[in-house]
């Protein structure tokens, strides 16, 4: 190989380097953007469900909440309390026990409140018996008190990144 | 061209590739540091955003609860204002009670005890509960823009608004821009 090829092939080798110099940094911010909208993107997205899903959590903890407060003044009788139920919640319905006295309304495996009352009436039209005198309502399950007996709806985990 | 002035441009060409690699080596160094600096910086900037609106989120339902409690202890107690006032300092003042409860809403909604739990460390709970007290009118806080009044005459409670705890919309008040565009610096 003779000097001239040699210069040529350097000269080539030249502009292929510099090319490269040129383009080093261009790699670098295409890799730090990269990772840096990934990982913001995940942190958004992240934060963004804690917040959606404890505001639906609070959406429903609110109605019964409300339903509460509103049956312990005014409600009597079992019967009251469904068309207080009804209201807030036109799709769900509460259950009577005789035996207890109570009536348990669930809006969700998490939150619910049970009505205590101190009798058991008959409906003389219809016949059927329901529970008056409304006593108390428990809210131990809004308070937290309560370990619920189902497993927590199980959306995607979000990691609250450090 | 002949052959000296060839060599002449060879060896040129073998200096300034040389050069050029070295200031390449030089550079890489310091474009790494740089990104790596540069993306710390700012992902550390906007993770901090990001717990602080979940702290701020954490204290919201903390009051929210608190709130709540408050209002169905008033309907349900003797409807006096001392039992109001000492109602007030008791909820405020049981911190495991208010724990308990912020936690069993989040633990409703599907957030892992590790995310509350670090939430809870960094944040605390809220630090305010009764907003004003003049008059028999006493208001407290019921979350972030909420806030329930409860009036009382003569030491007796009249009325109590909790409307806005009714309506409240605790995801409305709690939004988290998204990320900013990247900056190499």
């Amino acid at each position: 190989m003779n000097i001239k090829n040699i210069a040529i092939a350097l000269s080539v080798l030249l502009v292929a380097v510099a090319a490269l110099l040129l383009m080093q940094k261009g790699n670098y911010v295409d890799q730090a953007t990269e990772h840096y909208n990934k990982t913001t993107t995940n942190i958004f997205k992240g934060s963004s469900k804690i917040v959606e899903y404890v505001g639906s959590s609070i959406d429903v903890n609110k109605m019964v909440w409300a339903l509460a407060c509103e049956g312990i003044q005014t409600a009597k009788s079992s019967q009251d309390m469904a068309k207080l139920e009804a209201k807030f919640f036109p799709s769900t319905k509460g259950s009577n026990s005789k035996a207890k006295m109570t009536r348990h309304f669930e809006a969700s495996t998490f939150y619910f409140i049970d009505s205590k009352f101190a009798k058991v009436d008959t409906d003389k039209k219809t016949d059927v018996w329901y529970l008056n005198n409304l006593s108390s309502i428990d809210v131990s399950a809004l308070l937290g008190l309560v370990t619920p007996t189902m497993a927590a709806p199980s959306e995607d985990e979000e990691e609250y990144e450090e | 061209m002949d052959n000296k002035k060839f060599k002449i441009l060879a060896i040129a060409d073998a200096v300034i590739i040389v050069g050029l690699i070295v200031v390449m080596m030089i550079l890489k160094g310091n474009y790494n540091d740089q990104a790596v600096a540069s993306v710390k910086e700012q992902v550390g900037t906007y993770q901090e955003t990001a717990n602080t609106m979940l702290q701020e989120q954490w204290k919201s339902v903390d009051q929210y609860g608190m709130a709540w409690k408050l209002v169905y202890v008033t309907l349900t107690g003797d409807k006096t204002e001392k039992s109001f006032d000492a109602a007030v300092k008791a909820i405020e003042a049981d911190r495991d009670a208010r724990f308990k409860q912020l936690a069993y809403m989040y633990t409703a909604a599907g957030i892992p005890d590790k995310v509350q739990n670090d939430i809870f460390e960094k944040g605390g709970l809220a630090d305010k509960f009764l907003l004003k007290d003049e008059g028999g009118v006493k208001e407290v806080a019921c979350g972030k823009g909420c806030v329930v009044s409860f009036t009382f005459a003569k030491g007796k409670f009249k009325s109590s608004d909790y409307k806005a705890l009714v309506e409240y919309n605790l995801a409305n008040n709690f939004k988290l821009e998204a990320p900013a565009e990247f900056h190499f610096e």
